[in-house]
């Protein structure tokens, strides 16, 4: 099956308890997104149940471990897993992670915040670079959450993403609530993110839910989508235009059911924004 | 002004190992939130995906010890033995060893064999998958040199011995178990087969013999030799019953013949 592009409609993140229920009732989703790495595997249930899968819907790979921003050369290891994987399911889609996971070697297996200086935008667009040259194609790369900022920093966040999207030539996977969580937490304002992004470097978008329990939001991806997330999602598209949208569900998995629903409401926006277009 | 790398180990000693000398280095800024509590954020987010890593991994060693001894343990293997790769999933494939040097654990002497049968279902559920043996090829083989032939085991087999009932342990330990859960520790040790069927991952009891047979197959030595193994370790070892049974059950998927006389190449 050829690779084709994202549908530009709302889809929802797969996870391992809907898995079944999907194959049994192919609900009506516009296309599914996983994490590369759940299938770094040489055979077994999950990749036979993927490649069902793919057979009946769209899929974007969505990495979670490269170290796109890593001093460490990039892994090799790990990306011909990622080649060989994308080379089995032909994905509509891969993206990776704006971020760090490992330094000297050793991993620390999460989306660690960059210092948004020269060196680091060097690095990440020398990886990239290498990354979309592996794998014959452009790539997304995903804005993070960041819960501290770095006295170094040498340039602003939007700054630093669209530099890495006009250097690279990779497209945007925007990731709304990771701009809201990140305007919280370091007191910008999210409409001067938006403008400073180049309206056609945006191929996807993210939504999920955050945890407001503590001193600052975390990105939890553990509940439903904020009100105010919502509110900048339309700004997002009314930005850039309709774009394929995700919502990612992974902490406290609901029932698939609230995901379609939220999926639902992400159609519902992505429709009235059409018709405004048109 | 502190290089990447530079940076990136520093946070590093900050997040794991609470190095605050590290932390100053970082030169956190903003909000009112204290760097300390900031870097707690991370800290607390890394330790948390190694747990839940883990415990995926290792469902039944978190069961046995309960959440807060286990985040311990986490803890302190997060530190003896860092993750070398971005697939957190794989991450842990030290944890028996680890487990046993584990001062805390000592009482809980089946704790590491637990943890090896728990790797070894992890390994077996992501084993490559491999075809059935052809029965009529192996039929072929001519009666003088069935001997000398050298089984291929599926890919997902591990076998898995310890000196207590780690079967037992594993059993009443399962989120649907039923009945009685005591187990007596003193019940004697298991042989088990680990295998990935059409279903998932099975855990069978094996004999001694047979344990050796298929152990000898892994090392590539021949039929004649495994079973000499085999009865050495069990004198009244079946051969016929466990190559039907190993063929049926897909644990041998295939098989190299030595060189016909007739061709007089070496394979």
């Amino acid at each position: 099956m050829p690779a084709t592009p994202l549908p530009i409609a709302a889809g929802i993140g797969l996870r391992a308890p809907h898995v079944a229920q999907i194959r049994a009732e192919r609900p009506a989703i516009a296309w599914l997104e996983v994490h590369s790495e759940n299938y770094f595997v040489d055979g077994g249930l999950a990749l036979t149940a993927l490649d069902a899968i793919r057979s009946d819907y769209a899929v974007s790979l969505h990495g979670v471990g490269l170290s796109l921003g890593s001093a460490d050369p990039l892994d090799r290891a790990h990306l011909s897993k990622l080649r060989d994987l994308a080379d089995r399911i032909e994905p509509a889609a891969v993206s990776e992670h704006l971020c760090w996971g490992h330094v000297d070697g050793r991993h620390l297996n999460d989306l660690l915040p960059l210092p948004f200086t020269d060196e680091a935008l060097d690095i990440v667009c020398d990886r990239v670079d290498k990354v979309q040259a592996a794998l014959a194609r452009p790539i997304l790369v995903e804005n993070v959450s960041a819960y501290l900022r770095f006295g170094c920093d040498a340039m602003a966040e939007w700054e630093f993403v669209a530099a890495v999207a006009s250097r690279t030539g990779c497209k945007l996977l925007f990731d709304v609530n990771n701009v809201y969580v990140n305007a919280v937490n370091h007191g910008f304002d999210p409409k001067a993110y938006l403008a400073a992004i180049p309206a056609d470097a945006v191929a996807e978008i993210h939504l999920a839910g955050f945890d407001a329990s503590g001193a600052c939001l975390i990105d939890s991806h553990g509940t439903h989508v904020a009100p105010p997330v919502w509110v900048l999602y339309r700004e997002t598209i009314e930005r850039f235009g309709p774009q394929p949208t995700l919502i990612e569900w992974d902490t406290d998995i609901p029932a698939l059911a609230v995901l379609l629903d939220e999926a639902a409401e992400a159609q519902r926006m992505l429709e009235a924004c059409d018709a405004v277009a048109a | 002004m502190q290089s990447l790398r530079e940076l990136q180990r520093a946070f590093r000693a900050a997040t794991l190992f609470g190095d605050s000398a590290a932390l100053a280095s970082l030169d956190l800024v903003g909000g009112s939130l204290q760097p300390a509590a900031r870097i707690a954020v991370y800290r607390n987010n890394i330790l948390g995906n190694y747990r839940k890593a883990l415990a995926a991994t290792y469902p039944v060693v978190r069961r046995l010890v309960g959440e807060s001894f286990f985040a311990a343990v986490v803890e302190h293997f997060v530190h003896d033995y860092p993750s070398t790769r971005g697939d957190v999933n794989r991450y842990g494939s030290e944890f028996a060893m680890f487990l046993a040097s584990y001062a805390p654990a000592r009482d809980l002497a089946y704790l590491p064999d637990v943890a090896r049968l728990e790797w070894a279902i992890d390994q077996a559920s992501i084993a490559a998958d491999a075809p059935p043996l052809d029965i009529d090829a192996l039929a072929g083989v001519p009666a003088a040199a069935q001997g000398l032939l050298r089984f291929a085991l599926h890919p997902s087999l591990q076998l898995v011995v310890s000196v207590h009932p780690i079967l037992r342990i594993w059993q009443v330990n399962q989120p649907d178990h039923v009945g009685e859960d005591r187990v007596d520790l003193s019940e004697g040790g298991d042989a088990l087969l680990v295998q990935r069927g059409r279903g998932g991952v099975c855990i069978e009891r094996i004999g001694e013999g047979e344990r050796a047979w298929l152990a000898a197959f892994a090392e590539n030595a021949t039929l004649a030799d495994a079973t000499a193994l085999a009865t050495a370790a069990e004198p009244g070892f079946d051969l016929a019953a466990a190559l039907r049974h190993r063929v049926v059950a897909q644990t041998i998927v295939g098989f190299r013949a030595p060189p016909s006389p007739a061709s007089g190449k070496p394979t």
